[in-house]
């Protein structure tokens, strides 16, 4: 039986909902699961990261872990891994998974992948992801015993049913990295949804222009509880905060709803979203790319459309 | 202060790739700089013109590296190696890193900056397992580089809570986001005087080290199989009132696809 190691993605304090999917997933594969939580006061979340399906649960609970810090964080990780003697460590999609996998990889002298959408055990490690800007997929034999990977956004759901049982280890706490050091954390405005997590994530591009465009757009996410995005023009343009930005290179996010409005879909915006379930697009363009991928598109002035979009989601929504 | 950067050059994002019985079709392709590493060289001329530095660049892998080398000379870069090898044609991001250990090593730089991933493999490993490697310390998703004095520099991160502000100690390696900087577009002279400039050919064994050595004959991991990415179709599109389409969307939304 594999047994399969899951990173718990905690986000002030926060357990998010990757976890869950990616335990829900060992679990379907038959795999023994544990999990590894790295961080400060995390004890508490001990009954959920059980009933998220781990079987075995590696606390690193450390003052000295509250800020992220990639070299440590690796540590607790390898530390988990070894004593679990994991098949697999999986993390979710955040930029510590993608900051700290290759170093785990790398000090366990095994393979690496990222951005996997699948795996399959009946013949050793294989895997599949997406590669060039998400034109193609890949599937990647792994040839050491062991892989470390970083899961895309949305490959696997979680499986209400599953449930582990609590069997608590503490790990030590890690050296600090005296040569990389946190100074300070301007931390993202509190209270706003996480895009990764939101249902519904509303979008805006070049077509909002201005600040009025912005607080318009941002008046319907707000509306519908969603996180509100970006393209890379309105980080650009300093609109938007930079971890606003969906992309390739930004959040990659697989909401039920895309609302895309004034975005063009530009190859790399694309690439971000379009694991959505269902995508609207509002753009004055009629040969905007976006319309290629959207389910739902309105040719039309956001500016207009988004008012009485708002009306009319109000009178559905109640 | 001396910086390395690295230069890949990959098939261009933009143009339609097509599959085949497993394999990406080559013909039609091009290849281009990877937009992250224009990104990394540009941060380095941008320290080298604050600050003053030597700029290096390697870049790897087999076949005519000159226009990409030779644009990033005309960008403002001093030095340009190409480690030519056609062995490292199927090399994984292990293998990448360490040939660049092997570089790194025959350079004594003090720091090193990398895009944070390459357009083709989207791994974003690379940089990282180089400075594990090296055992020096690697910032990643970084958008913005100070120089603190020659031994130090502060950076800033993107990371899941917020912008993370570091402190990092030199020799270091720092990958770049694309929100860093916009690379600049190369002026004629810049252009013209990148003609005459050399460009440093080397292989494997010119760095002392063999295919084997940087584990390419025991490759952690391997791509059996290019398959066609499963591809959105355009669904419906509307034109019209913006009132009466709005009417329409949302009960489409609502009654059709079960989403609001």
């Amino acid at each position: 039986m594999a047994k399969i190691l899951v990173v718990a993605d905690i986000k002030q304090g926060v357990l998010k909902g990757s976890t869950a999917e990616l335990l829900s997933k060992a679990k379907a594969l038959g795999a023994e699961t544990a999990v590894v939580a790295i961080g400060s006061n995390i004890e508490s979340l001990v009954p959920e990261l059980v009933s998220a399906g781990s079987d075995t649960q590696y606390i690193a609970d450390d003052a000295g872990l509250e800020l992220f810090s990639a070299g440590p964080f690796a540590t607790c990780v390898v530390e988990a891994a070894n004593q679990f003697d994991a098949d697999l460590v999986w993390f979710g999609f955040s930029e510590s998974g993608k900051a700290a996998a290759p170093r785990v990889a790398a000090r366990m002298d095994i393979a690496c992948a990222t951005e996997i959408i699948d795996v399959n055990l009946d013949n050793g490690i294989e895997i599949t992801r997406p590669a060039i800007a998400n034109k193609v997929l890949q599937k990647v034999k792994v040839n050491t015993d062991k892989l470390v990977a970083v899961v895309r956004a949305g490959a696997f759901e979680a499986d209400e049913s599953v449930s582990g049982s609590e069997n608590v280890v503490k790990l030590p706490a890690p050296e600090a990295d005296l040569k990389a050091v946190i100074k300070e954390l301007l931390s993202d405005a509190s209270g706003e949804i996480d895009l990764a997590d939101a249902d519904i994530v509303v979008s805006i591009g070049r077509g909002a222009k201005d600040q009025a465009g912005v607080d318009l757009v941002k008046g319907l996410a707000s509306d519908l509880g969603a996180g509100f995005g970006s393209s890379r023009a309105m980080v650009d343009g300093g609109f938007m905060a930079h971890n606003k930005q969906v992309g390739q290179t930004g959040k990659i996010v697989a909401p039920t709803l895309y609302m895309a409005f004034g975005i063009s879909g530009a190859i790399q915006h694309l690439a971000g979203m379009n694991g959505s379930k269902v995508i609207l697009a509002v753009n004055k363009d009629p040969e905007a790319p976006i319309f290629n991928v959207a389910d739902y598109g309105i040719v039309g002035d956001l500016f207009e459309v988004v008012p009485v979009l708002r009306e009319e989601i109000k009178k559905v929504r109640g | 202060m001396k910086i390395l950067t690295t230069v890949k050059k990959v098939v261009d994002v933009e143009l339609n790739i097509h599959v085949e019985s497993g394999a990406i079709v080559e013909d039609g392709l091009q290849y281009v700089i990877n937009a992250w590493d224009e990104n990394a060289v540009e941060a380095a001329v941008v320290l080298k013109e604050n600050n003053g530095a030597e700029t290096t660049l390697v870049s790897l892998g087999g076949g005519d590296m000159t226009d990409i080398i030779r644009k990033c000379y005309a960008m403002g870069i001093d030095n340009g190696i190409h480690v030519d090898d056609p062995a490292l044609e199927k090399a994984d991001s292990s293998v990448y890193a360490k040939v660049l250990q092997k570089v790194y090593e025959t350079g004594e730089y003090d720091l090193i900056i990398t895009g944070k991933q390459a357009q083709d493999t989207d791994s974003g490993q690379t940089g990282i397992m180089l400075a594990e490697y090296l055992s020096i310390p690697c910032v990643s998703n970084v958008i913005e580089i100070q120089v603190v004095d020659d031994g130090n520099i502060k950076v800033s991160r993107l990371g899941d809570a917020g912008t993370e502000i570091v402190e990092v100690a030199l020799p270091a390696v720092v990958t770049v986001s694309d929100s860093i900087n916009e690379p600049r577009l190369p002026a004629m002279r810049g252009i013209m005087m990148a003609k005459k400039k050399k460009i440093e050919t080397t292989d494997l064994a010119g760095l002392g080290t063999s295919y084997d050595e940087v584990g390419g004959n025991a490759l952690k991991s391997e791509v059996v199989e290019f398959m066609k990415s499963e591809t959105r179709q355009a669904g419906q599109k509307f034109e019209g009132d913006a009132a009466e389409l709005a009417v329409k969307v949302v009960d489409l939304l609502a009654n059709e696809a079960k989403v609001l």
